[in-house]
């Protein structure tokens, strides 16, 4: 036994002081990392992380560390498909805002969080302090909190474009946390890849210009749209148009009349799965948009260039790339169809 | 005749804050040993009694930490508010000569929403003080458009509440355009939440900050108590009392303020409580403020803790906003009361 360990022991240290070059150095534990206006110390590899928010659950999930994960929450949409069987093994606590002490019952040993609502000085949920306090490491989404550090809103509107450098810092943040760099590297050269591919595919085109729809109370009411500087914007971008709306606001509301008048090229028609609206459903979207007689008449509808989206892409996200390779699968389809 | 009507109110007063005491004291340990996580009842009286020095005894430090942390300075803190707008209304109805009257139905509480909002969205300053300072001055700002269309404090009551319901209108709207203008979905959301009130977010930190302006607001109260029974027969009998009737009014109205703003800024805008509240303590004690003023407080503090326990395990993992409830309880016993006080026909 004791051999054993010592031969390990001795392993280890060959390995830790050649380094292997070929791959991504391994963690060496006391970690810092600096997140979002904070110093935060990994003592070691978390073990029992709990997840707050889909997209950092998802993160975690395609970082192979369904294993370390106790749970999850806060679940606008259904887990990527390719995901599901991993996060079938990690407990959802619920779609919605959990309780503190519903995460605190896990004994996590890290929590990370994608939203300030989730995890931040104004939440009613947790503070990074709370967990701080009992020696559990935190960390927040840079994409969450930038917003803050850009324009001291702690949720809103951002002062420049998103786009998915925040997104790998976080993913590089979190794959060196749990020691799984090279993990963490792969998946990032796999997203780098698809983006430029999309850059690639898709130049500048001044006429083209998206508007983004992620829900409505009612189809009389105001429709819930995808403004500002958010992940729609970069969807619209990568895509080489622009959001059809130039509002500041990241999720304003604007009723029809605005929306043609801003006469989008493409509609975009998200699915959102927490069924909360009738006009959540991607299908009844269209269905009012081919069908209802002032509506109708908007040239993308007339074009059929109406288009489906998970409505996860809408917030900043892994899903925001997925989202624009969804897109840009149907644009594609029209154009050769045309 | 009345000796005896006094005494017996006396009598009553007294139970009255006995058993309320006692019950609040039972809630408030019931609140500290209820919740989602599950912790012996051992391990939580070991985790107070080594908070205060009594034992060392060694207690996992997640669970000591819930306990300590979460649930008892929570409960602390809603015992407070709920004393604290019972007050408020107690007095509005005192100073108004009004039923109805309290900071919520007075639009008080819209304007804090709004002055806390507008820090919270917009980013104007950062951090507990601003937040506070900003629902303090939407208060006031309330009380001001309130003061304005009811043209002075002088006129009629019903005129006070009816300005008091524009002001909740207008104020509530500023923060609808504050929201839809500038927030995120997520904020949007949160804000929701937050303006039906919460004590989520709740530690230590806010428990001092109520302890130390509630407790202030309701000393001057206690002092004010014969100036409000004066009150109650109107302005000239106050005047003919002897009470600087203008000088009071501001005083009571400046303080009823700060404690609504206060515990807006703390915990949301919680309704219901500063309504109900004084009309159960006045069916028991009688109308007399050097009664009514304890009576509402302890009331207050019970209804509210009472609550918030239900809020937190109503629905599992999840906490239902403090206002929806103390609306469901409260509004049920609201209704006992009125039948019970119908006039005798």
């Amino acid at each position: 036994m004791n051999t054993t360990k010592r031969l390990g022991l001795l392993g280890f240290m060959i390995t830790g002081f050649a380094g292997v070059p070929a791959f991504a150095a391994p963690t060496s534990y006391p970690l810092e990392i600096e997140n979002c206006g904070e110093t935060v110390v990994f003592e070691k590899a978390p073990e029992n992380a709990v997840a707050l928010g889909q997209n950092s659950a998802e993160i975690m999930l395609l970082l192979g560390l369904e294993d370390r994960m106790a749970a999850s929450a806060f679940w606008p949409n259904d887990v990527l498909p390719e995901l599901a069987e991993a996060n079938g093994k990690v407990e959802t606590l619920t779609v919605e805002f959990p309780t503190l002490e519903a995460v605190l019952q896990q004994q996590p040993d890290f929590v990370a969080a994608m939203l300030t609502t989730l995890m931040g000085p104004d939440s009613r949920v947790a503070k990074r302090g709370d967990f701080e306090d009992l020696g559990i490491p935190t960390y927040l989404a840079p994409s969450a909190c930038s917003t803050s550090l850009d324009t001291g809103d702690a949720y809103g509107s951002r002062d420049q474009l998103w786009n998915m450098d925040l997104l790998y810092k976080e993913i590089d943040d979190l794959a060196r946390i749990f020691d799984v760099q090279e993990r963490g590297d792969a998946v990032i050269a796999d997203f780098k890849a698809r983006e430029a591919a999309l850059r690639e595919q898709f130049p500048k085109n001044d006429d083209l210009t998206f508007l983004f729809w992620f829900s409505s109370a009612s189809a009389a009411d105001d429709a819930y749209l995808g403004g500002g500087n958010g992940p729609s914007g970069f969807i619209a971008d990568l895509l080489g148009g622009r959001n059809a709306l130039d509002t500041k606001a990241e999720w304003p509301t604007l009723n029809w009349e605005g929306i043609m008048a801003a006469d989008p090229t493409i509609i975009v028609a998200t699915q959102v799965d927490r069924n909360r609206w009738d006009l959540d459903k991607a299908e009844n979207k269209i269905a009012f948009l081919e069908n209802d007689p002032t509506v109708s008449q908007m040239e993308a509808v007339q074009n059929g260039r109406i288009v489906v989206m998970s409505g996860a892409a809408m917030n900043p996200s892994i899903r925001t790339l997925y989202g624009a390779e969804e897109i840009a699968r149907q644009i594609k389809a029209f154009d050769s169809g045309e | 005749m009345r000796t005896a009507t006094d005494i017996g109110a006396g009598m009553r007063l007294f139970l009255l804050l006995a058993v309320s005491a006692l019950v609040l004291v039972v809630a408030i340990a019931a609140a500290t040993a209820i919740g989602e996580y599950n912790i012996p009842v051992r391990t939580v009286l070991l985790t107070v009694a080594n908070e205060f020095g009594l034992t060392a005894a060694d207690v996992p430090k997640i669970e000591a930490s819930v306990v300590w942390n979460l649930r008892l300075s929570r409960s602390l803190v809603a015992a407070l508010c709920g004393a604290g707008l019972a007050i408020c209304g107690t007095i509005l109805q005192a100073l108004l000569r009004n039923p109805l009257a309290e900071p919520f139905v007075l639009g008080v509480s819209a304007g804090a929403s709004t002055g806390a909002v507008a820090v919270l969205v917009l980013g104007i300053g950062a951090g507990a003080v601003s937040l506070s300072l900003g629902a303090f001055v939407g208060a006031f700002a309330a009380f001001a458009v309130v003061a304005l269309l009811s043209n002075g404090a002088t006129s009629g009551p019903n005129h006070t509440i009816l300005a008091g319901v524009a002001a909740s209108q207008l104020f509530n709207a500023l923060t609808a355009y504050i929201v839809t203008t500038s927030a995120s979905a997520q904020q949007a959301r949160g804000v929701m939440f937050w303006m039906l009130g919460s004590f989520g977010g709740v530690r230590w930190p806010q428990f001092h900050l109520l302890a130390i302006v509630l407790l202030l607001c309701l000393a001057i109260c206690f002092l004010m108590a014969r100036a409000l029974d004066a009150f109650t027969f109107g302005d000239e009998d106050a005047a003919a009392l002897g009470i600087p009737v203008a000088r009071t009014r501001l005083v009571l109205f400046a303080v009823t303020a700060l404690m609504t703003a206060t515990i807006v800024s703390q915990v949301g805008a919680i309704g219901f409580v500063g309504l109900v509240v004084p009309h159960a303590a006045r069916y028991v004690v009688g109308p007399v403020h050097m009664r009514l003023l304890p009576a509402s407080a302890v009331l207050g503090a019970v209804f509210m803790v009472i609550a918030d326990i239900a809020s937190r395990v109503i629905v599992a993992q999840q906490t239902v906003p403090i206002g929806v409830v103390t609306a469901l309880v409260g509004v049920p016993f609201f209704a006992i009361i009125l039948y019970r006080a119908r006039p005798q026909t």
